[in-house]
């Protein structure tokens, strides 16, 4: 059973997998080949078939959204390179180091879902990304892959790869679009969704970086092997980026089913310097925390889903028993209010007045009523609490910002009252 | 027009790969950077005559990005303090920067040379801590290896800095194997790619 | 907006059109869902998440936004449940962390959405207790308006205004989450024709316009529907006044007319009628050659006896009447009546030779509402720049243009304010408007793909003089084109605000009240027996007046509003002509070129000072009304007429309302009309009266004449030399300088750069100016805005030398 998709190639050829040349010398755009011959709707089916969700944090899947397009043209592919979830990492390997896998990939979706023009839009901290993108996209087209009549067939494409600025919320779909238009990277009210009006309100359809690399592989060998790799609902492998205080943090490719301590203590390496498990996030920072109770459930989306949280993006934080989880939920609440766009009222109000409130608890200004406080001003972002999260706001980033928080006060309360003077912490 | 012909050319350039003129914006604001070093208001003007929006238009897109920034040095030294970095000592290295060259985290040197911010996450968790300078990443950067970096940015004024090279001399752990070096680097505040005409020193 | 569904609101069963906005559709329910960023006239942006409701559905309630939400059939809404409650103080608390509650030194406390929110569903305290984000307060950002960032709650309608609506983004979101802030562009304000709607508007104080900052509370105002006089467009406004001065206009919005918009000229102009240099007593000449104060009973026995002595010694026809376009409809009917029944002549005429001609605005067949452009497919625009003349049916236009997917034609010497949203563009040298038109008509060559377009019907086409310079002729020829265009209305414009009104009035030699033609003596004769005295023949126009009064065939002359020095486009003719007027009198609000050597002046009550009607472009007759008394010892025209024609012996009419039942009796087109049925809430739409009887069939009669090397667009621009421009400080500061525009290659061929000095050369002067350069010009031809202080004649040939 094939174990690995994504990362054989660059593992195996660490100097120059992110060349044409070693592409196809290990079989690349051979998929290509086998999609052009074959109906664009067939491509589809297979893509359907394989049970492939995205990669980017929905976790919705592939074939299913390509089935959404209305049916006018232009249509556009845009690839969500816009990796900046805390913790993730993955994409950055995937365009770094194997920069052709995502271009047939992009190529293979293009053709399936008749676009002709495709973006990928790299966030613009990741240079060296572009570069190689860049760099596969003009070796492509000098080898006849892209451009007009691709390999003697009457389908044409252009690759735009566009680098992004300095805004996570570009990684929501349609904000990444508002971006691609030349406007602020607002996200847009949905609906209308990008397969319906999408890029210059043409139907369009939003890819992370990873889900776009499969689809070569699922072309070559089919949708039904996909589907028989892994757990149903997490089905493929998964890249999953490991940091945080584990002994050997990075980006891993596996199937999913393992459990948590499999991933954390045995490809991690544990935790250094001899310290215990105190938490860890299971899909980003956006994600609700998980704790060591945890460890024996299996690593999967429906399992994370079942347990309160999200797979997300695939990045596992991993925090020890030293970790002042005040002070860490204050860094992801600060990522989220330094990242809101700014044009929904309980996101931007809201994000940073709860970042304030607990920059004043860890100054030692912490009030009583602080607590309840936090606990109502996330319920005013996101209502209820509950998961998966209701919102008051435009886009998911607002209820982000409450996971860390509702995440401290479920599993540390008693931490976060003994820093404020004058609380008293609930006897239960 | 107050850009030279090749970047003039080099803009019509960036427009043809888009549908619409405006979807150019961004692009251009890193050549009216590279142009003028930092971002300006008759940088954004050219933008705008460029791609038939006004210039607040313009500015409302290029203040919407952190990396446009209108007040900035020679070289933008980024330290990563988000999540994986702040557990790591990520908030350690901002301090050494910043003590090193006594210019605090937002602001630029008096001598222009650095200027140094905390960031969100770059995108190096695996590496962590990690730093950046003009976006060219460094992992697993310790203190005093960050104080070291600045501390050569600061007198020898490179003109173009290869992460390769950067990250020899000044990192550590990376958050995977990084393959070949990269023979391209930057060369200034902004991030070094092809179609932007910013990348410097080819091998 | 499709068949009529169902839903449900709370527990109540609704009929609404489907894909209406559901907080739309509760509010035409009765159930008002708070909100600070949805304005019914721009798209939707939920931002603000004020109007979040519940809406059940297949995995339980969910909120969402009732400004984004169309209504489906089987919706059901809950729109006061707990959670929405929690949702909506939630909100209001979010707003009021960095609300700087500086409520009593705020204009808009009293009436300020967020207040009123707060009070209904807020919660009753806050409890953010840091620092709120500060910003420098107020910043100018325009000569117009102010901003105040602290209270702003980026509710993002004024950007929507100035990118969707007017099409002039000049104001922004400038950074990010919680730093986003509104801004202009470091040295380029928010110079827009329609700025002050953004303060109108906004829903916090965040925007604040000069000229009323600081001036009232908002309960201490007075409000009275009524019409703004600026142009011919008509906009319904409320005028708002506090002891005895009128303090703001805000646009009413009716689907007829401005849909709640307003420009920047009608909004603050009304600054005029509080200006220090506005009459307020009589004058009358004296023997030392200067104006005097005088009592009205000395003017007007002056008055009387000086035109008495004129017509008993040279007959009526050497008195003449001009004005009436700035007046009301009754004013213009008494002074019609004055002149044509009391005094016998029939030289009068309220169009100044500036427009596209009496028969054109008043009988044009198949004539255009302005609501026609919602549902035309093809809008030809051969006329004026909209934007600069008629600035309110430029939005209009661009709506349909923007949002409603019209096809826009725009043919004219220069850019326009619709070129950037029209579907084609066509430039033409003055001069050569004929010609431009038989290849646009024969789909010659380039213009092929425009002739196509207009193919499209339902069409409208605006035509009136793109410049004065060139012949009314042209636009007349224009019209005839385009009634020749499938499925097509035309809408002839003019700009000064009631000049149809004051020619329906009859204030125009061959035409009597109500568009009958004065040549008609049975008609004259219905007239005589209605009004109880002999109705004047057919005598002169304008320039035939004009001409008279420098060949002296014309002793005496009376102005009613009107300054035909300035607003002649022949403007050295019109200052011949007034040099040798032995005996003039002007009914007016200032000292003016024209009244300068006038032998009596007479300070009139207007706008907002006199109850009336006004008839704009369209033909719809609206109410104006009386808020504020006028200024001293003036007095209203009317009133002033009767006085007078009761010196000579006869008689107008009673007051306006008298005269407003009489129009009704004698003039067949207005039978309809009556102030009862135009009031405030029962026609705010106003009537627009019925074509006819008089007709026009327009003609292709109009030839080019032969021209130069260069030739003279003599266009008009919102701002000028006008008095009610220059008498008010907000405005006045606005004109521009006036300049040579030259196309960048007539410029280098001629050897001038921009910002030379030269000489201009007209057929009637020469005035020294910058050059400035304008690409978008037709080539060979020099732009000179009309009435900025420079006069060189309207003749086509232009000289511009060093």
């Amino acid at each position: 059973m094939t174990d690995r998709i994504l990362t054989v190639r660059m593992e195996a050829h660490p100097t120059d997998s992110h060349t044409m040349a070693r592409y196809e010398a290990t079989g690349g755009y051979a998929a290509l080949r086998k999609a052009l011959a074959m109906k664009p709707e067939d491509i589809v089916a297979e893509v359907k078939a394989s049970n492939l969700r995205g990669r980017g944090g929905a976790g919705f899947p592939t074939g299913v959204k390509w089935g959404f397009l209305a049916p006018t043209r232009p249509r556009y592919l845009v690839i969500n390179a816009d990796e900046s979830e805390p913790g993730t990492f993955k994409d950055r390997q995937l365009l770094e180091r194997d920069p052709h896998q995502l271009l047939e990939g992009i190529i293979i979706s293009s053709f399936a879902i008749d676009a002709h023009h495709a973006f990928v839009f790299v966030r613009g901290e990741y240079p060296r990304s572009a570069r190689r993108l860049q760099q596969a996209v003009e070796e492509a087209r000098a080898a006849g892959y892209l451009g007009r009549g691709i390999l003697g067939t009457g389908f044409d494409l252009d690759v735009t790869v566009h680098l992004g600025a300095g805004a996570y919320i570009c990684g929501e779909e349609t904000a990444a679009l508002n971006s691609l238009e030349g406007r602020r990277g607002e996200p847009r009210i949905k609906p209308p969704f990008p397969a319906v009006a999408g890029l210059y309100a043409k139907p369009t359809i939003v890819n992370n970086v990873e889900t776009i690399a499969n689809i070569p592989w699922i072309v070559m060998n089919g949708g039904a092997a996909y589907n028989a790799i892994g757990p149903e609902g997490s089905r493929g492998t998964r890249l999953l980026s490991l940091s945080g205080h584990v002994a050997n943090p990075g980006n891993y490719e596996i199937v999913m089913g393992m459990s948590w301590r499999d991933l954390i203590f045995g490809i991690g390496g544990g935790i250094p310097n001899g310290k215990a498990l105190k938490c860890w996030i299971p899909g980003g920072a956006s994600a609700p925390w998980f704790t060591p109770d945890l460890l024996d459930t299996p690593v999967t989306l429906d399992d994370i889903a079942k347990n309160g949280s999200m797979a997300g993006s695939g990045a596992v934080v991993v925090m020890d028993e030293t970790t002042n989880v005040v002070a860490a939920a204050w860094s992801i609440v600060r990522f989220f209010s330094h990242e809101s766009c700014g044009q929904c009222t309980p996101c931007r109000e809201g994000t940073t007045w709860l970042q304030r409130i607990l920059e004043r608890i860890l100054a030692g200004q912490g009030r009583p009523s602080d607590v309840d406080l936090l606990l109502d001003v996330c319920d005013n972002i996101s209502p209820g609490l509950r998961w998966p999260p209701a919102q008051t706001t435009i886009c998911p980033l607002g209820p982000s910002a409450v996971s860390p928080i509702t995440s401290i006060m479920k599993h540390f309360r008693d931490e976060v009252v003994a820093m404020i003077p004058g609380a008293v912490t609930a006897g239960v | 027009m107050t850009w030279p012909d090749t970047t003039l050319a080099r803009a019509r350039d960036i427009i043809a790969r888009y549908p619409e003129p405006r979807s150019a914006v961004m692009p251009l604001l890193y050549v009216a950077m590279r142009h003028d070093g930092r971002l300006t208001d008759e940088g954004m003007r050219q933008v705008a005559a460029l791609t038939g929006m006004t210039a607040v238009q313009v500015e409302s897109v290029a203040s919407f990005y952190s990396m446009y920034k209108r007040h900035v040095g020679s070289h933008v030294v980024s330290v990563c303090t988000s999540i994986s970095c702040h557990l790591l000592g990520g908030r350690d290295v901002l301090a050494a920067v910043s003590d090193a060259t006594g210019v605090p985290a937002g602001e630029t040197s008096a001598d222009g040379s650095v200027t140094i911010e905390s960031v969100e996450c770059i995108g190096a968790c695996g590496g962590a801590p990690a730093v950046q300078v003009d976006y060219e990443l460094i992992e697993g950067v310790t203190p005093d290896k960050g104080a070291e970096l600045c501390r050569w940015l600061m007198t020898a004024h490179p003109e173009v800095v290869h992460g390769d090279d950067l990250q020899t001399r000044f990192g550590g752990r990376r958050s995977f194997p990084a393959g070949p070096p990269d023979p391209v680097g930057a060369m200034g505040p902004y991030p070094a790619f092809g179609p932007l005409g910013t990348t410097g020193g080819e091998a | 907006m499709s068949d009529p569904i169902k839903l449900t609101v709370d527990g109540r069963e609704v009929t609404a059109p489907g894909g209406q906005l559901l907080i739309k559709a509760a509010e035409e329910h009765g159930t008002y869902i708070p909100r600070f960023c949805w304005h019914p006239r721009m798209k939707p942006v939920g931002m603000c998440r004020m109007c979040l409701v519940e809406v059940e559905g297949p995995r339980g309630k969910v909120l969402v936004t009732s400004c984004t939400t169309p209504v489906a059939e089987g919706m059901v809404v809950h729109t006061k449940s707990d959670v929405v409650k929690k949702a909506q103080e939630g909100v209001l608390e979010f707003l009021l962390v960095n609300h700087p509650l500086d409520c009593p030194v705020c204009d808009k406390g009293g009436e300020c959405p967020l207040q009123d929110q707060t009070l209904s569903h807020g919660p009753g305290e806050s409890r953010f207790v840091e620092e709120k984000r500060h910003f420098e307060k107020p910043i100018a950002i325009s000569e117009l308006v102010m901003l105040d960032r602290e209270r702003c709650i980026l509710c993002a309608r004024c950007t929507r205004f100035s990118d969707e609506i007017s099409g002039d983004p000049l104001i922004e979101f400038i950074d990010r989450g919680n730093h986003t802030q509104i801004n202009t562009f470091p040295d380029e304000p928010f110079a827009s024709y329609f700025s002050g709607n953004t303060v109108q508007i906004c829903p916090v104080g965040a925007l604040t316009a000069t000229p009323y900052r600081f001036r009232a509370r908002p309960w201490d105002l007075e409000a009275v529907e009524s019409t703004c006089p600026q142009c011919s467009v008509g906009c319904r406004v409320s005028v708002q006044a506090s002891q005895n001065q009128v303090l703001r206009l805000i646009g009413v919005d009716v689907d007829a007319t401005n849909q709640g918009w307003l420009c920047d000229k009608g909004r603050f102009a009304f600054e005029h009628l509080r200006a220090p240099a506005r009459l307020s007593t009589p004058l009358v000449r004296g023997a030392d050659g200067e104006l005097h104060e005088a009592g009205w009973g000395e003017a007007l026995d002056l008055i009387a006896s000086r035109i008495g002595a004129v017509i008993a010694e040279r007959g009526p026809a050497a008195v003449a009447g001009l004005g009436g376009a700035r007046s009301t409809n009754e004013e213009a009917y008494a002074f019609g009546k004055l002149l044509r029944g009391v005094l016998g002549t029939g030289n009068l005429d309220a169009s100044l030779g500036d427009d596209p001609g009496a028969a054109l605005l008043a009988g044009v067949p198949h004539r255009a509402t302005i609501d026609d452009l919602e549902r035309a497919k093809t809008i030809l625009v051969w006329g004026p720049d909209l934007k600069e003349e008629l600035p309110v049916l430029h939005l209009r236009v661009r709506r349909a243009a923007t949002a409603l997917g019209a096809d826009v034609v725009v043919v004219h010497p220069r850019a326009t304010g619709l070129d950037r949203d029209a579907a084609h563009v066509v430039r033409y040298r003055p001069g050569e408007g004929a010609a431009t038109l038989q290849r646009l008509a024969a789909g010659e060559g380039d213009l092929a793909a425009v002739r196509a377009a207009l193919d499209t019907g339902p069409v409208v086409a605006i035509v009136g003089r793109t410049g004065l310079a060139e012949s009314a002729d042209l636009a007349d020829a224009v019209a005839a084109f385009a009634l020749t265009l499938a499925d097509a209305k035309v809408m002839p414009v003019a700009r000064r605000g009631n000049v149809l009104g004051a020619i329906d009035m009859g204030v125009h030699p061959h035409l009597l009240p109500g568009r009958v033609a004065a040549s008609d003596a049975a008609a004259r004769a219905a007239l005589a027996a209605a009004w109880g005295c002999a109705v004047a023949v057919p005598g002169r126009d304008t320039s035939g007046i004009l001409s008279g009064m420098a060949d002296g065939s014309i002793a005496a002359v009376l102005l009613l509003g009107c300054d035909p020095v300035a607003d002649h486009p022949d403007r050295k003719a019109a200052a011949a002509a007034f040099d040798k007027a032995p005996f003039l009198v002007s009914l007016d609000l200032f000292l003016n070129e024209s009244n300068r050597t006038a032998d009596v002046v007479l300070p009139v009550d207007t706008f907002t000072e006199v109850e009336g009607t006004m008839t704009n472009l369209e033909g719809r007759v609206q109410k104006s009304n009386r808020i504020v008394p006028g200024v001293g010892a003036s007095r209203p025209v009317v009133e002033i007429l009767e006085d007078l024609a009761a010196r000579l012996g006869g008689s107008i009419g009673a007051g306006a309302a008298a005269i407003a039942k009489e129009i009704a009796l004698v003039a067949p087109a207005y039978a309809a009309v009556s102030w009862e049925a135009l009031d405030w809430g029962r026609g705010r739409d106003g009537i627009v009266v019925a074509e006819g009887p008089f007709t026009h069939t327009p003609e292709r009669r109009a030839t080019d004449p032969s021209v130069g090397a260069l030739t003279l667009h003599l266009g008009r621009v919102l701002y000028d030399g006008g008095t009610m421009i220059t008498a008010g400080p907000s405005l006045a500061r606005l004109a521009p300088e006036p300049a040579a525009h030259l196309h960048p290659d007539d410029a280098s061929r001629l050897g001038f750069a921009a910002g030379d000095r030269v000489t201009v050369t007209g057929n009637a002067g020469s005035a020294a100016m910058a050059v400035a350069i304008d690409p978008t010009l037709a080539r060979g031809t020099v732009y000179l805005p009309f009435n900025l202080g420079a006069s060189i004649g309207n003749g086509l040939e232009v000289k511009v030398e060093k």
